[in-house]
């Protein structure tokens, strides 16, 4: 059993990067905040992904390789697969966590923000939280990234949150 | 009724859900990185690590007193203790050791010798001045404040800078007693 | 005994280089890496029946010169390894082990938070911990 830290520890982090890039450092451009807390998952992504093959034969192909992050990979990082992994053949992969433990252990509070608009409320606050949600998201998308792409797999990663509390990754790569 | 036995750290430990160290310490060197790339300053980063470590500690409190059955510390001296064998012993999954108190029992140092944080870390000679290892002097501040401890929290030996442990020196500077952090109505 | 190890990103692009020897070999040890990545592409896209199967980080044998073998190692994530070696007599065991240890040491180097990618390897740590793994290359092991 390799060294190991509680769970709060890593899910403290990850609520201060949220917090950090997406209230403080860049309060009013959630994009460039996306992009820093993502370029922090793909640091981490590449770094892992050499780590975790360390011990094992080369992959043949893209989809051996997908399927790694999908069980290997997946399972060090949150002690399960992915549940569900879909392709289309041509350089897209779905992967599917139907209980994606980052998002199922953090209590996301919307940012409180006057909105001065005369939308539903709940409608509202439904977007805050799916806001808030989404820049938790970007972290574990750029692992992905990072790991396929030093697995020789660059690509786009996304996430789909509209069937919480699974969660699609969505990989787009230009080759195959 | 008996007053429940307070919980050692390992046992603690082994009863909280736990991840593989390195996605810690790999996370926190991304962070650590990124900060340096956006901040520029490695005062600045200083300073931004010291405060994601006491916007941690505030809420990190609150799980160390529900798992740990610690009675309520009146003693700055108990505390330190506490935090040195159960607090860090939960978290981080080690402990640290408690010396150096000072006369009137207001000045300690909280000792590391294995430090998660800092495993595979190797710091370039650009970044002189920078104290790595800062979102812990935060989370001491933030979770000693939360139980009515103000204290001042320095750096004294720092492993990545040549010395040969961490040594972060903890200063009571004011204790409000009878206060309760927590309102009844949260 | 071991003269020259390397390590080349998969961009040919060296990482790491160090000599075991006089400086004046340096530059052919230099020149013998780079030739032996022709070697290993050449290897890895064309997998011979009776060498080490096609997914097999451990390359083996690369080409032997005049006075030296060459043995290489390829990872999952492109990165090559080189082993430039004087011996004659040298055991598959104890190369494989070279490049197992070997590799321990370079993912923990590219995990220092400050290495770039791509860019060439500083760690001191690192640098320190292959000279042992090459000292104690092919040292049998304490009955």
């Amino acid at each position: 059993m390799g060294k190991e830290v509680s769970e709060s520890c890593v899910e403290s982090l990850l609520t201060e990067i949220v917090s950090s890039y997406g209230t403080r450092f860049y309060a009013n451009k959630p994009d460039l905040a996306a992009r820093r807390i993502e370029a922090i998952g793909y640091q981490v992504g590449h770094q892992l992904s050499e780590r975790y093959t360390m011990e094992r034969p080369r992959f043949s192909d893209h989809l051996e390789a997908i399927k790694f992050i999908c069980k290997d990979f997946w399972s060090e990082l949150f002690k399960k697969q992915i549940d569900n992994l879909k392709t289309n053949h041509r350089g897209t992969f779905v992967l599917q966590d139907n209980r994606f433990r980052w998002l199922s252990h953090m209590s996301i509070d919307p940012s409180p923000e006057n909105s001065g608009s005369t939308q539903d409320p709940s409608a509202v606050a439904e977007n805050k939280a799916a806001e808030a949600a989404s820049m938790h998201l970007y972290f574990p998308c750029g692992i992905i990234r990072g790991a396929l792409s030093n697995l020789g797999i660059p690509c786009a990663v996304s996430a789909d949150i509209s069937n919480l509390p699974a969660c699609e990754f969505l990989s787009f790569s230009a080759l195959n | 009724m008996a007053p429940v036995a307070p919980r050692s750290g390992d046992v603690i430990f082994a009863s909280v859900e736990r991840v593989n160290a390195e996605l810690f310490t790999l996370t926190y060197g991304a962070i650590v990185r990124q900060l340096i790339t956006d901040l520029e300053e490695v005062e600045e980063v200083n300073k931004q690590l010291d405060q994601m470590g006491y916007n941690i500690g505030i809420r990190l409190i609150d799980e160390f007193l529900a798992k740990s059955n610690v009675s309520r510390c009146v003693d700055f001296k108990e505390t330190a203790e506490v935090i040195a064998k159960v607090g860090f012993k939960m978290f981080l999954g080690v402990t640290a050791s408690v010396t150096n108190w000072d006369a009137e029992g207001t000045c300690c140092s909280l000792i590391l010798e294995d430090n998660p944080l800092v495993d595979f870390v190797e710091l370039p000679d650009t970044c002189q001045g920078l104290y790595y290892c800062n979102i812990l002097s935060g989370v001491v501040r933030g979770a000693l404040e939360m139980v009515s401890m103000k204290t001042e929290v320095t750096w004294l030996r720092d492993m990545l800078r040549g010395d040969d442990a961490f040594e972060l020196q903890v200063k009571l500077l004011k204790q409000v007693p009878e206060e309760y952090p927590y309102k009844d109505d949260e | 005994m071991i003269v020259c190890v390397a390590v080349v990103g998969h961009q040919n692009n060296p990482l790491y280089i160090q000599s075991f020897t006089e400086a004046d070999d340096a530059l052919k040890l230099h020149h013998i890496v780079h030739c032996s990545l022709d070697v290993v592409d050449e290897r890895v896209n064309n997998p011979r029946k009776s060498g080490p199967t096609l997914n097999d980080t451990f390359l083996g044998l690369l080409y032997p010169t005049e006075n030296y073998k060459v043995y290489g190692y390829l990872t999952n994530t492109k990165v090559k390894f080189i082993l430039v070696t004087t011996d004659l007599d040298v055991r598959d065991a104890d190369v494989r082990n070279f490049f197992r240890r070997f590799h321990s040491a370079y993912v923990d180097a590219v995990s220092n938070p400050f290495h770039v990618p791509g860019k060439k390897i500083t760690s001191r740590t690192f640098a320190e911990r292959v000279s042992t793994i090459v000292k104690s290359f092919g040292l049998s092991s304490a009955g």
